[in-house]
Order: C-alpha cells, then sequence, then structure tokens
C-alpha cells in the first residue's frame, strides 16, 4: 500500500480518537427550543423567509439570500418560530438566529419523488444542491454549490472526496464512511458527473483502515475512482495539502483548486448532495462527534440548531473539570463559553477539553526557533507573520504571504513562546481585506 | 447559560508540550556530560568558574531585569544556559573576575540591554566570552586591579601542556594528540569544553534527536571545516574535533535567537561560520577563531533569513 502525503510541514498531535472511533451514529431528543442562525456559511448572510409566530415544517425553506456565494437555511424541525434575534454563535458572535420552539407533530414538507440523478442534466443538479442549502461540512462551511460550478475556461478532471479527517478527537467522517460506503461511492459519481472529472479519489488516512478497506473492497474492479490511502499527518485534510497528495498538483498562492483542474469535497458533503438530489433532503441535520471530557462521548446525528448545551447533556454532561469546550476540532475549532451557542452546519464536532491538556504557559517573544517555519504546510514565515501582526504592522505581514496562511494552526501548535499566530494572522487578514475593500471603493 | 470558567483562548486548542524552559533543560542536561569531564580533569577550578559564570548570570538577570521595569524570568532557564555555555569556554585558570565579568556582559548586555531573550543580535556566551578580550583597554584595568587574583585551588598539573590547536599552530601534526585522545579525554588546559570532543557530541546528537535544534547548522559549519581545512593542506579531522568547533557548532551557532530559521539559510550559514573558522586559524594571529566567526555572522542570520525565504506552497 503506497501512503501520499504532501511535501513539506505538517505536525503529529496526539489523536484522541479512541473514544468515538468505530461508534456507530446515534440519535438523541429534539431540543426544546432550536436555534438556526440565519448565516452559517461563508458569503452573504440569509434573510428571514419567515415572520415570528409563524408555524414552519420541517424542511421548509426559513431563510434565503440572492447573492452567488450564500446558502438558504432550512427548518430543521415543524414548530413555532418564536423568534428573530441575535443570538451567539460558534464563533462566539452574535449572529441573527431563527428561534424555534418544535411542537408534537413533527410535520415534514411533502416528500418529492426519488429521483435518479443519472437522468438530471447538470444545472438541474446545481440548483438542488443550492435550495438544500449544502455547504462545506468540514468546517469552513463554503457553499456546496459554488463549488460545483467552477469558471467555464478551467475544465476539473479530478474529483477528490475528503475523508482524511486530520483535526484530533472528531471521528464523524470516520463514522459516516463505515455506516454509508455505497451512498458515498454514489455521491462521488454524482460529484464527477456535475463537474465533468472522469477520475474521482477518496482520501483518507491510514488511522481509518477499516474505511480504507471496506471502500476499496467496494471499488474493486471500478477504474474510475480510487480509494487513497493517506498519511497521519496534520493538516492532510487540508485542500491544497490533500490534492498535492492525491494527484502531486499544486494549486498557485490565492488560486482555487480549479486552477489545477480538480475539486475536493468532505465526506459529508457529498453525502449531503447526493441526499438532497435522489431525496430532496435540505441540509438541516448533520454527524458531530462530540468528544473529549464527557461521559458518554459518539457521533451524533443532531438537527442543525441544537444548543450545545443540550447535546452535551444528552451525553452524559461533563466529566472532571472541563477548561474548554471546543466546537469543530481542536486545532482550528472555536472555544465557547455560552453554552446555548447552536450546532449549525459547520460543527464537526463539540469536543470538551479537560483542563490537563490545555498549555496555560504564557505568551512570550519570539525566540527564532523556527520550528514554526519547519512545520508550515504553506512554505511561509510564521515567526514574521507573528511579530508583525501583533504589531498591527499588517502591510509588512502582507509582504510576507499572511494571505496564504489558511490558518491550520501547525506553527502555534509547536511554538515554545506560546506565541497565537494565527489569531494574529486572522487580525492581518480582517485589515488586509478592510483596506482592498477601500481601495476598490475608491477606484470605483 | 455561561460557563465562565470555560477559557477562551485561539486555536490552535492542543499544544506540543514543550516551553522555553523544557528546551533550555534539554540543552543543560546535553551540556552534562562534557561539564562533568571537565570537572572531573579539572577539579574545584572548573567548580568554581562554573559557579560564578552560572551565578553571575543569574544574578545578573535578577538585576537587570527588574532596573528596565521587567519580571526576571529565572524560570525558562535562560540565563542558566547562557552562564553554562559562558564557563565551558573558558579554562580552569581563568582569572575570577573574567568570569564574572563575561557573565555580566553576558546576560546584562548582549541579551537584556539589546530586549531580552529573543530580541539579542548576539550570542550571549560568545558575547561575555569575546567582548572583554576585543576591548582589552576597556577592561584592562580591572585585570590590573584584580588581576593577581586567580582562583587558587590545587590545579592537576595537567594544565601545562599546549592545546591541541596550539601545538597545530607551532609545530604541525607533530606535536598533535592523537585522534582517539581528542575524541575521549584531552585535558590540555584550553577551554573547559575543549576536554572532550565525543562529551560534547553526544550531547550535541540529544539535541538533535530531541528536535531542539536542526542538523543543518552543525553538518554544514563541521563539513566544512573538514572540506576546506583539508583543501588547504591542514588535518582536517583534528581542527574539526580541536578547540571550540564542536561546542561551537551544537551548541552556540545553533543558537535560537541568533541563528537564521529557514533550512538553507541555516545551511548557508553553517558553511559561511566554517570558512571563517578554517581561515582565522590558519591565518589569524590567533590559534582558535570560533568565537569571532560565530559572533560575526550572528548579525547576518535575519539577513540570511530574508535572503533564503521558503518558496511559498504552488508558486511557480
Amino acid at each position: 500500500m503506497t501512503v501520499k502525503s504532501f511535501p513539506r510541514g505538517g505536525v503529529h498531535p496526539r489523536e484522541f480518537k479512541e473514544s468515538t472511533a468505530g461508534s456507530p451514529i446515534r440519535e438523541i431528543p429534539l431540543a426544546p427550543e432550536l436555534v438556526v442562525p440565519l448565516s452559517q456559511h461563508l458569503g452573504a448572510p440569509c434573510e428571514p423567509a419567515v415572520k415570528v409566530g409563524e408555524r414552519v415544517l420541517a424542511g421548509q425553506k426559513i431563510g434565503d439570500c440572492q447573492a452567488f456565494i450564500s446558502a438558504p437555511i432550512h427548518s430543521p424541525v415543524s414548530g413555532i418560530v418564536k423568534a428573530i434575534e441575535p443570538r451567539p454563535t460558534m464563533t462566539g458572535a452574535m449572529m441573527n438566529s431563527m428561534v424555534i420552539v418544535p411542537d408534537a407533530e413533527q410535520e415534514s414538507v411533502p416528500p418529492v419523488e426519488k429521483r435518479d440523478w443519472q437522468a438530471l442534466d447538470v444545472d438541474e443538479i446545481r440548483n438542488i444542491v443550492r435550495a438544500a442549502g449544502i455547504v462545506g461540512l468540514g468546517g469552513a462551511a463554503f457553499p456546496a454549490s459554488v463549488k460545483i460550478t467552477p469558471p467555464k475556461d478551467k475544465p476539473i478532471d479530478t474529483v477528490i472526496i475528503n475523508g482524511c479527517e486530520c483535526e484530533p478527537f472528531l471521528t464523524c467522517d470516520h463514522a459516516i464512511m463505515l455506516a454509508r460506503p455505497d451512498d458515498l461511492i454514489e455521491a462521488t459519481r454524482l460529484v464527477m458527473k456535475v463537474v465533468g472529472a472522469s477520475k474521482g479519489y477518496i482520501g483518507i488516512e491510514t488511522n481509518k483502515a477499516d474505511a480504507i478497506k471496506l471502500l476499496e473492497e467496494k471499488l474493486k474492479g471500478e477504474p474510475d475512482i480510487s480509494v487513497v490511502s493517506c498519511e497521519v499527518m496534520y493538516p492532510q485534510g487540508a485542500e491544497k495539502q490533500l490534492i498535492k497528495a492525491v494527484v502531486n498538483r499544486e494549486v498557485p498562492p490565492g488560486m482555487l483548486p480549479s486552477e489545477v483542474g480538480a475539486i475536493v469535497h468532505n465526506v459529508g458533503t457529498a453525502l449531503a448532495m447526493l441526499d438532497a438530489v435522489t431525496d430532496g433532503r435540505p441540509m438541516t441535520s448533520r454527524v458531530v462527534t462530540v468528544t473529549g471530557a464527557v461521559n458518554q462521548p459518539g457521533n451524533i446525528e443532531v438537527p442543525i440548531g441544537t444548543p450545545v448545551e443540550h447535546l452535551l447533556k444528552h451525553c452524559g454532561g461533563f466529566k472532571g473539570d472541563p477548561g474548554k469546550v471546543i466546537l469543530g476540532g481542536p486545532m482550528t475549532g472555536w472555544a465557547i463559553n455560552d453554552l446555548t451557542a447552536p450546532v449549525q452546519k459547520g460543527t464537526s464536532g463539540v469536543v470538551v477539553l479537560s483542563r490537563e491538556y490545555i498549555d496555560t504557559n504564557p505568551i512570550v517573544a519570539c525566540v527564532r526557533c523556527g520550528k514554526c517555519v519547519e512545520v508550515c504546510p504553506m512554505g511561509l514565515m510564521p515567526n514574521l507573520l507573528g511579530i508583525y501582526g501583533e504589531r498591527g504592522m499588517y502591510d509588512k505581514a502582507e509582504k510576507w504571504n499572511a494571505m496564504d496562511c489558511f490558518e491550520c494552526g501547525a506553527c502555534a501548535y509547536v511554538c515554545p513562546s506560546k506565541r497565537i499566530m494565527v489569531e494574529w494572522v486572522r487580525q492581518t487578514k480582517q485589515a488586509v481585506n478592510a483596506k482592498r475593500r477601500q481601495q476598490r471603493e475608491a477606484k470605483a | 447559560m455561561t460557563e465562565s470558567k470555560l477559557l477562551l483562548t485561539p486555536p490552535p486548542h492542543l499544544k506540543q508540550g514543550d516551553a522555553i524552559m523544557h528546551a533550555m533543560r534539554d540543552v543543560i542536561l546535553a551540556l552534562i556530560p562534557v561539564t562533568a569531564v571537565a570537572f572531573y580533569f579539572y577539579g574545584l577550578n572548573a567548580v568554581a568558574i562554573w559557579v560564578l559564570c552560572v551565578g553571575g548570570a543569574i544574578l545578573t538577570e535578577l538585576v537587570v531585569r527588574p532596573l528596565l521595569g521587567k519580571k526576571p524570568e529565572i524560570g525558562n532557564l535562560s540565563s542558566v544556559v547562557t552562564g553554562w555555555l559562558l564557563a565551558l569556554c573558558f579554562s580552569a585558570t581563568t582569572a575570577w573576575w573574567t568570569a564574572v565579568l563575561g557573565a555580566v556582559l553576558a546576560v546584562g548586555v548582549a541579551k537584556e540591554l539589546m530586549g531580552g531573550l529573543g530580541w539579542n543580535w548576539f550570542n550571549p556566551a560568545l558575547f561575555g566570552r569575546i567582548v572583554p578580550v576585543v576591548f582589552y583597554p576597556l577592561f584592562g584595568w580591572l585585570g590590573t586591579a584584580l588581576g593577581s587574583a586567580r582562583i587558587s585551588f590545587a590545579m592537576p598539573d595537567v594544565i601545562s601542556q599546549a592545546t591541541p590547536l596550539a601545538m597545530l599552530k607551532g609545530y604541525g601534526m607533530a606535536g598533535a594528540p592523537s585522534l582517539t585522545e581528542m575524541l575521549t579525554f584531552y585535558p590540555a588546559g584550553g577551554a573547559l569544553a575543549e576536554i572532550s570532543a565525543g562529551a560534547v557530541i553526544l550531547g550535541g546528537l540529544f539535541l538533535i534527536v530531541r528536535k531542539h535544534i536542526s542538523w543543518r547548522i552543525p553538518a554544514a559549519m563541521i563539513a566544512t571545516v573538514l572540506v576546506l581545512s583539508a583543501v588547504l593542506g591542514a588535518p582536517p579531522v583534528h581542527h574539526v574535533l580541536a578547540g571550540g568547533l564542536l561546542l561551537a557548532a551544537f551548541f552556540m551557532a545553533t543558537d535560537w535567537v541568533t541563528a537564521p530559521v529557514t533550512p538553507n539559510g541555516r545551511l548557508l550559514y553553517g558553511v559561511a561560520i566554517g570558512v571563517l573558522v578554517v581561515l582565522f586559524r590558519l591565518y589569524g594571529g590567533s590559534p582558535e577563531g570560533v568565537g569571532y566567526s560565530v559572533l560575526l555572522m550572528n548579525p547576518a542570520a535575519r539577513w540570511i533569513d530574508r535572503m533564503t525565504r521558503p518558496k511559498v506552497f504552488g508558486q511557480a
């Protein structure tokens, strides 16, 4: 078995996947109140499509937006819209949200007739994916309909389904691959059809040997899709790194994967597209890994909008003294302290980090050990990005390629001075983007 | 429901355990073998030099940082390492005031006045060792006042020999010790660290295995000295094992703050120091030039970083 990887950088954090790996996907009772943010994706936020006091059905569209880069929002349950108001979300920011109280009937919008995706034309599929509100489930929450609509002058020959799940603790993609291997293969073919690719790959880190074996067996004698074993190395599942590992193509700085004829979708996103196209199912739930210092860790299929506190309660509550509650993975996720924040489309995990794993050393000056330079998968110099970002020298940070950083956090993970490079790069990006916007407006 | 005790610090939420203190602790572990050999052969004199340097370094930090309005950070062990490395650069017959002056200059001037750990441009230990030599007129009066005040524990008589480098310089290979002697123990009275090349290499390899230093700088430095001295007709292996080369290659030139951080920059830096060492030794006025070579290249480190900026992923 050849094992592939990206060529430079990367780190090996402890995996912490034992407690949930291989555990089947389970469900929990409905929360008494769901909070559905009107922006759960990269791009323009949605406008409410229903009013306070109105009854909504499960699967009914409750928010939409006409912008190209956006995705509509659907109600995960039937119930009454109690309020439309700003509520705390996974990033800690307040976001206009639809507060829905589920009713006893749990009535859905009438199901569509089962569709054969092979009979549909490509634009129809794109419209269905858009209407179903599907966004990337890996964490970045980029609208899937945009990804499967590459520029006309960029032919796509390769679809890569991302089953790396390189974040420690998370096992939801693993669980999905084990639960629905045939559907995943079909979903891969669906994406291949939409973008016109002749070859599909499913990239999986070797710590999920059972998933690799299962899919390889199913794909025996099927030359259009190959399973690619990837080295356990963070951030193997990053888009550009995975493309490099699987097909040895490098996406140039500032460009999208379509530049090299490839697109990448997370396993959950691919399956959500298949479900939308064949069953008409909008994105109203997702599988979340609830793990760490909780009494009953597991992979839970949760309606979008379920408050984290409800989810934690049904996973047995905190075990011991929790230090952090992280939405997403521990390398790139957000720490929250308001547990009313809901699970949204991009919430791959709820990781409760006990105090013993939290580094409390103070942030001190860079000692130029160079470890960040060694581990940066993008070939950047995080030491300088940190020094410039910390001091608000954003022009300098931009010159040293801050905009090419995708915030994997490998640098800050190894830093002996405990410097928070990711945070400083985010500040830099905000400042640079604001400056660029101003320049554009000045020109216009 | 806000859980106020939950921490909100930014990602990544997992960190590799090591803080600066852990790396410094490993440097100390790496220095123990050669220090032990030096203590064994040079006795209480060597111990006294070590105490003066390490103690002087700690005291300097305790005094200088508060003067600069900062809290001392003895716990990160940086001053201990600086003082320790400084001690290993002195011989057991060094005047006590020289050791103390070196420690004060190393921690007080080279490190704290430059802005503290991370901002220093020169390797503090080498700065403390070399500056009193280079600026002798500045410090000479101390010698006149205190010069005879040598540490006078009973000295083993091995120290009357010439150091291997002095022998090489004076007599060529005729008087040079065997490689085995140099690798194991050769108490010829040079700097404490020169007593055993093997012990220094052992410590250096430990730091590489523990990933605190990159192999690139020592490898480039040693390879350059080997090749260039051979080309110029000097005994290459002797030049690697003798003098301060190995201590510098593994512990000084690899000093985080004052060395380049890019992979190619580190190779270039090692090569440059190696070239300087050979030139100093073969054509300079004194037998040794390792300290000067490293100090000369220190200020170039940040510039070398810029010259050897890595290729950004996907860049043509």
